[in-house]
């Protein structure tokens, strides 16, 4: 009797381990997002005109790694934070088979601009007037940034500001996959 | 020891009817979070879902008489007619997100008790405040129409 | 500057209350009172450094100093001067300065009033209170500094969530916060006996009035929230069994059950293990709370921020709980209890059974609330559970609750006799019945509410019976009834501010009961001119009109509300258009009144002002939640006035 209560009373404890462990599981899914059926399947194929004149369409970008970022002017500060991140990533990662595009959703065209300016980007990025582009992806909010892989496959999606290790990461994995 | 069995029954009474209670309250009352597709893959109706989605474009119709709502749910592969009476929330527009908390019906529709526009948390008006639609315009035309 | 200012300040506090901790644990072994001395000025620094940096941010706020990213963000040019000082805590990193500063004060109070008092506890109490303000500057160092630079200044701010400019959102955090910090004292008593080894019954009688006042402030915290759900929201509510108000609804349950069974333990010496648990239970759910509404974990209406605060906190909170909870089996065999319940009909087993009903309602919530992540997790089913749930468990509980709190007071300790019970209950139960009969013929139908006007006329009866009692034997003494009153209320403050405490529940009980059961609603789309017809109200569409405020811009409707006898009033229920968000707010009028609110928000309108859809509500003896609250702060003023030698 007094064996099993000098081991017993740790068993108060031991009884929260579990409840924390289970919290900490909470982490690995996020309760807003709605799974994306999109994630593995084909990306929808879009043209569009960007900002500086040429057309883009992802039928012309096979072979290569994409991403695509939807942001807006008016989508302060996470567009803001992620912005020279993109820029960093486009241009450690130009020369490697790999394209970034911006789409610029909800937005006006003026402010959208001065956006691009102020941060200087050098990659493509091309308004969505009629929002079509965004209905295929399913975009909830912006930022949202979609991977896709050579086989023009959608692989992974992240919501919110994309940081340097969230880019390089993603775009290291699908470059190691060899067509 | 008779003292101590008295409690220890009522103890057990008490745990039974509060595993009672919580095993009626969540088979009652449980929801499922649903993705238009899965939805279309298994309806069952009756059954309460929270379905996300994005509203189709052309499908958002609604009557201020009657307050009855209708559009179509869709996630981009498949599309689940959806019907409520109420007033839109305010964020609710085609081609934006939304969730929606209901039933299916057997007549194949899906039965909105609530729905709560998706908004994105950060957000920022353009410096010019003139992507809100038409402040001015609704000012001027309310103007013209008040204070008969 | 001011970022770094800010910056540099928490860090040097977080420097300190690490010190301070370890320093006075160190005292609290060795007993050199050098270090406890030195870890005291260690927490006064503290507290200036922590009072220093809220006034930084609130400067930074008045003189928007958009170069700190947390004013840029909750606050702009547009904002009133007012709302410019609360949006210091209008999101997640100013809430927790709050938090810290508080924290950082409570310390202070704790070292004016204990410093000459208790050496063997004090340096332990020491220790944990500047440990937990430790992990505070801690998470205002990493995941959520609020002295963060914004580089490039933008010109002008996001501005502060529209919903948040309101008086209840002023006050509604301070007081929840005041009693989520408040149980800081009891937890660090309750650590300090642990750690001493001194568990008898001191710890408790040092902190009651602690918890009482942690326990109040959570009580008013919830009320105004519930005030602010039900005024600005629009509706028509004031809980909903969100995951947010759920993690404040927690450690007040475990915090009720607390000041209960402590009784016991004063009493009888019993319970001693269940208290201590009970006391590191409702700290560590404080802490949960913050973790529940910070992680992201479980999704809420309540927009808030994520990031790695979430782990922080679990981190901590995985401390708290194995730290506390192993020193209390490390001192399981000093916790015998000396006293044995005798009979099923005692005070001891009523309040038992408050305790085994809080802790069960405090279970379930718990339950519902992480029945989502416990159904991935196991099924891997994207799940939930709506109020149905909450509602269906809780209720019994509660009604429960509200018979025992009329049995409780008045049971006889250790045994009740026949004679006891009779004396004191079959009086009350009676009226209590005959209040349901008359209730039924008076056609109200719903058997909740009947259940809960008899539960509360019960104990009503109970408390008034008592009270009767009691002055009829001070006026046998000779005095007179306002003297005997009086001087009841102030010698025997504790039970009978108790007792007022009490009359608060049931008022708030029963505003619950009858606003579920009677209140009305209906939308409708209405022409100008055209009426629409509730409860007896007549609410008529009279024109719709737009204005540019300060910050936003306001489309305002204009109704006329006239009920049966002739009275006439006019709202004005308006959707405000704030740049910074997308989706309008909408402004609610209503006309509060003791047994009814008229209640009207507008919903859609047509362009040219002709036609407006509306939500109308007759909301039923909402207000009896506001009154209860009221009750409650003059029962809990009364339980916590000083001691006083009782009259021999």
């Amino acid at each position: 009797m007094s064996g099993s209560t000098r081991w017993g009373r740790w068993a108060i404890p031991l009884a929260a381990i579990p409840v924390i462990v289970l919290l900490a599981y909470g982490f690995r899914t996020d309760p807003r997002a709605i799974p994306t059926p999109l994630v593995g399947k084909p990306a929808a194929a879009f043209r569009l005109k960007t900002f500086d004149g040429p057309e883009i369409s992802l039928e012309g970008l096979r072979g290569r790694v994409v991403v695509i970022n939807f942001w807006a002017s008016w989508c302060y500060p996470a567009c803001y934070e992620e912005a020279p991140v993109l820029e960093r990533g486009w241009r450690a990662y130009k020369d490697r088979e790999v394209m970034l595009v911006g789409i610029n959703i909800q937005d006006k065209e003026e402010p959208a601009k001065r956006f691009l300016a102020q941060f200087g980007h050098t990659f493509p990025n091309a308004p969505d007037p009629a929002g079509r582009v965004s209905v295929d992806y399913g975009v909830y909010g912006v930022p949202e940034t979609f991977f896709i892989d050579r086989a023009g496959r959608i692989r992974a999606k992240h919501v919110g500001a994309v940081t340097d290790a969230i880019f390089s990461a993603n775009v290291d994995r699908l470059l190691a996959e060899r067509p | 020891m008779k003292r101590r069995a008295k409690f220890i029954v009522g103890g057990v009474f008490i745990l039974g009817a509060l595993g009672y209670l919580i095993y009626a309250g969540v088979s009652q009352s449980v929801v499922y979070f649903v993705t238009p597709s899965e939805l279309m893959a298994a309806p069952v109706s009756g059954k309460t879902y929270r379905l996300g989605g994005m509203v189709q474009a052309g499908t958002l119709k609604w009557e201020p008489k009657s307050l009855d709502l209708t559009f179509a749910v869709s996630d981009g592969k498949t599309a689940v007619p959806v019907r409520h009476k109420g007033t839109p929330p305010d964020l609710f527009a085609e081609g934006r997100g939304a969730v929606v908390e209901g039933t299916w019906t057997a007549d194949g529709h899906f039965k909105a008790a609530t729905i709560l526009a998706k908004h994105s948390e950060e957000y920022k008006a353009p410096d010019d405040g003139a992507a809100e639609p038409g402040y001015k315009e609704l000012l001027r035309t309310l103007q013209g129409s008040s204070g008969k | 500057m001011t970022p770094e200012l800010g910056y540099a300040a928490t860090v040097v506090a977080f420097g300190l209350a690490l010190y301070g901790s370890i320093a006075s644990a160190v005292a609290g072994r060795t007993g050199r009172t050098a270090l406890v001395q030195s870890s005291e000025r260690a927490a006064v620094g503290v507290w200036i450094l922590v009072t220093g940096c809220m006034l930084l941010l609130v400067y930074a706020f008045l003189t928007f100093d958009f170069s700190v990213r947390y004013v840029a963000i909750n606050t702009n040019r547009g904002t009133p001067f007012y709302y410019r000082i609360t949006a210091l805590w209008g999101a997640l990193e100013g809430s927790i300065i709050l938090w810290t500063w508080m924290l950082a004060l409570y310390t202070l109070i704790v070292v004016v009033q204990y410093r000459r008092r208790h050496p063997e506890f004090y340096p332990w109490v020491l220790s944990a209170m500047m440990g937990i303000a430790a992990f505070f500057l801690l998470v205002m160092t990493i995941p959520a500094p609020p002295f963060e630079r914004l580089t490039p200044v933008p010109p002008d701010g996001r501005g502060l969530n529209p919903l948040l400019q309101d008086s209840g959102m002023i006050t509604h955090p301070v007081a929840l916060y005041l009693g989520f910090t408040g149980f800081t004292v009891p937890f660090a008593f309750a650590i300090a006996a642990l750690a001493t080894g001194r568990i008898g019954d001191e710890w408790i009688t040092i902190t009651r009035r602690w918890t009482v006042i942690a326990w109040y402030f959570l009580a008013l915290g919830l009320l105004i929230g519930g005030w602010w759900s039900y005024h600005v929201l629009g509706w028509g509510g004031y809980w909903a069994w969100d995951p947010v108000e759920n993690a404040a609804v927690l450690p007040w349950l475990t915090g009720t059950a607390l000041l209960h069974s402590v009784m016991i333990q004063e009493r009888r010496r019993m319970l001693k293990i269940w208290n201590l648990t009970l006391v590191i239970l409702t700290f560590s759910l404080t802490i949960f709370g913050t973790f529940l509404t910070r992680s992201g974990i479980i999704g809420s209406v309540h927009a808030f921020s994520q990031g790695s605060i979430g782990a922080f906190f679990l981190g901590f909170l995985a401390l708290v709980l194995l730290t506390s909870f192993s020193l209390l089996a490390w001192r399981m065999d000093r916790l015998k209890a000396q006293g044995e319940l005798d009979s099923i009909f005692s005070r001891e087993s009523v309040f038992l059974l408050n305790n085994v009903f809080l802790v069960a309602a405090a279970f379930t919530v718990f339950f519902g609330t992480i029945f989502p992540l416990l159904s991935e997790a196991v099924r891997g089913v994207k799940v939930s559970v709506g109020a149905p749930f909450f509602n269906l468990v809780n209720i019994p509980l509660f009604l429960g609750l509200l018979i025992l709190m009329g049995v409780g007071p008045l049971i006889a300790w250790r045994r009740a006799s026949a004679d006891n019970l009779r004396r004191n209950f079959l009086m009350p139960t009676a009226v209590g019945v005959a209040a349901a009969v008359i209730a039924r013929a008076l056609g109200i139908a719903n058997s909740l509410v009947l259940l809960c006007i008899a539960a509360v006329v019960f104990v009503t009866g109970t408390i008034v019976l008592d009270f009767l009692r009691a002055v009829r034997a001070r006026r046998r003494s000779g005095d007179g009834w306002a003297a005997a009153t009086l001087g009841l209320l102030r010698r025997q403050n504790r039970r009978y501010g108790g007792f007022v405490v009490h009359l608060g529940i049931l008022v708030v009980a029963l505003g619950v009961a009858g606003s579920n059961a009677w209140s009305l609603h209906t939308e409708t789309t209405l022409g100008r001119g055209e009426s629409v017809e509730l409860g007896g109200y007549r609410v008529r569409f009279d024109g719709l009109r737009a204005s540019e405020e300060s910050n936003h811009f306001k489309v305002t409707g204009t109704f006329t509300v006239s009920n049966g006898v002739g009275s006439r009033d006019v709202l004005y229920p308006a959707k405000k258009y704030y740049a910074q968000e997308q989706n309008p707010i909408a402004y609610v009028d209503y006309r509060l009144g003791l047994i009814e609110d008229v209640y009207l928000v507008l919903g859609d309108f047509a362009r040219d002002g002709s036609q407006a859809t509306i939500k109308l509500q007759v909301n039923r003896m909402v207000s009896w939640l506001w009154l209860g609250g009221l009750v409650l702060t003059l029962g809990t003023g009364l339980a916590i006035l000083p001691d006083r030698k009782k009259a021999a």
